[in-house]
């Protein structure tokens, strides 16, 4: 088991919207009522999404990105977020360690409203086969 | 909460269009074989999406929810038809399955708490 120069490495704070049609979209793509408002797992965008990208494209991070499986995913809610509210999420390479062949890299995401009241932790756990 | 789902290429190109995930393993058959996959393949994320549908019909509300945890365990393809479910199990605990016909659970230690 080795441990990746990346691991701690922390990515700057990123803005994003919470669009009422693109929560309503992402809810029928998902199945979900766009009545019932934005869906829980919006935060696959508005959390993980808006900051993965930074790992991803991160040339010191070197995420291979076809090699790459999405092996667990884990989000906490303090509160949901509403449609036209503003969230700051912050993106951080919590642990990178590679054994057997495989590269296990778990990724965090800190996600708060605009007040800075915490409203979404993610967790996203990526494998990547070397 | 019970629901079967037949997941089609439409489905998987909503769900990349929506959620910004556009990687070519979801929508494009030739890249998908050249990295040693059968072809496109659903997002684990999709797979989650319907999950915390399924989770939050259970709880009440998707507003209710406090925690989501699926672990991705099997590959989903256009025509497989996953069954869903989300049963209530002790104080404010949901426990997550998802199934394909053939038996092969695609969600392992997935489960949901609710306030």
């Amino acid at each position: 088991m080795t441990e990746g120069a990346v691991a701690g490495r922390t990515y700057p704070p990123v803005t994003f919207e919470i669009d009422a049609e693109r929560a309503a979209a992402f809810a029928r793509a998902i199945g979900a009522d766009p009545g019932q408002g934005v869906p829980p797992t919006f935060a696959a965008v508005y959390s993980l999404g808006a900051t993965a990208p930074q790992l991803f494209g991160d040339p010191e991070a070197a995420i291979d990105f076809a090699r790459l499986l999405h092996a667990e995913q884990e989000f906490e809610w303090t509160r949901h977020p509403q449609p036209g509210e503003i969230v700051i999420s912050q993106g951080r390479i919590a642990s990178d360690m590679s054994r057997r062949g495989m590269r296990f890299v778990l990724f965090e995401t800190e996600t708060k409203d605009a007040s800075g009241d915490e409203i979404c932790k993610s967790r996203a756990l990526f494998v990547i086969r070397q | 909460m019970k629901r079967a789902v037949t997941f089609t290429r439409e489905q998987i190109a909503a769900y990349a269009q929506t959620s910004g995930d556009r990687n070519p393993i979801h929508l494009d058959d030739h890249f998908a074989r050249s990295v040693g996959l059968p072809g496109v393949i659903a997002h684990g994320m999709l797979q989650m999406g319907i999950a915390g549908t399924v989770a939050a019909e259970a709880a009440g509300g998707g507003e209710r929810l406090r925690r989501l945890v699926c672990r991705f365990t099997g590959m989903v393809v256009p025509g497989d038809i996953v069954t869903f479910t989300a049963e209530l199990n002790g104080p404010n605990k949901i426990d997550i399955r998802a199934i394909k016909e053939n038996g092969e659970a695609v969600l392992t230690k997935s489960s949901a708490e609710y306030v």
